[in-house]
């Protein structure tokens, strides 16, 4: 009786570990995702503060390319607002996980339990 | 905080240490980096004043690797192409540089004036459970003494 409740608190507890570490992967792909915002924001107020004298200019690989300012400012209105919506996904994502791992958590103290209960059982009958 | 110090048993006390040594210590990276970012933006700005009407069509040398240079001339002493980030980069003139640069750096002092004050909070707190800690510490090893006294009594 205690081996099996044991085998299972065993298998409970390395689905919960594993659901840890895929929070925290999620935790350091939003942290990532907020660093690039953070950078699109920077460069989206220096385009606004261009005017059509300047030129702009794109580094795609080793190569500099001349762009349209307004082009360059709708690709970083466009970039924006994909990491936004990523964000928001990651965000409801995470809570998500929060939610199951609390769920998981809750499981696993009564397993312990019921494993302390049948193991003192198991003392008790020898 | 709410929380009383004194309430806390020591390997509660030890955690909150590390866990504030860890704060502390991103903290200050964090600054080192910002510290780093903004001597770049300064040293930048100083370059640009080689950029004057008195050097423009003087010879220098131009970097093609880090160990090879071509000659070359001044030929534009007006205009630079500064990265704005994300991989663009804007031509701009020198004033209009020195501006971007001045609001760089403005930036990120902002930014360091905003850590400090985090980072001295940490250091307090830190300080005062370290001796909070010492106190209990203290406190354990009088009480053994003097029970190793009385049994020995």
């Amino acid at each position: 009786m205690a081996e099996a409740i044991q085998k299972k608190l065993q298998s409970e507890l390395e689905k919960y570990q594993q659901m840890q570490k895929d929070v925290s992967k999620s935790m350091s792909a939003r942290q990532k995702l907020e660093a690039q915002l953070t950078e699109n924001n920077i460069v989206k107020e220096e385009l606004d503060m261009l005017n059509s004298q300047n030129t702009v200019y794109k580094l795609i690989g080793p190569v500099l390319v001349k762009q349209d300012l307004d082009e360059a400012k709708a690709t970083v209105a466009k970039r924006l607002e994909y990491i936004n919506g990523e964000i928001q996904r990651y965000e409801t994502l995470l809570k998500d996980m929060e939610r199951k791992s609390e769920q998981h958590r809750e499981v696993l103290a009564s397993l312990q339990q019921e494993y302390q209960r049948a193991q003192g059982r198991a003392v008790g009958k020898v | 905080m709410a929380v009383n110090l004194t309430e806390l048993s020591l390997p509660q006390l030890e955690g909150l240490k590390s866990q504030l040594e860890q704060e502390t210590e991103f903290l200050t990276s964090s600054i080192g980096q910002l510290k780093v970012v903004q001597t770049k933006y300064v040293e930048a700005k100083e370059s640009l004043s080689v950029l004057n009407k008195s050097n423009e069509g003087k010879e220098l040398l131009v970097p093609l690797t880090s160990s090879m240079y071509v000659p070359g001339t001044l030929n534009d002493v007006e205009h630079v192409l500064v990265d704005v980030g994300t991989g663009y980069y804007v031509e701009k003139n020198v004033e209009d540089t020195k501006e971007f640069f001045r609001r760089k750096i403005d930036f990120l002092t902002k930014q360091i004036e905003k850590i400090q004050p985090a980072l001295q909070e940490k250091h307090t707190m830190k300080q005062a459970v370290i001796e909070v800690m010492n106190m209990k510490l203290q406190q354990l090893h009088s009480q053994q003494t003097s029970q190793s006294s009385m049994t020995k009594a």
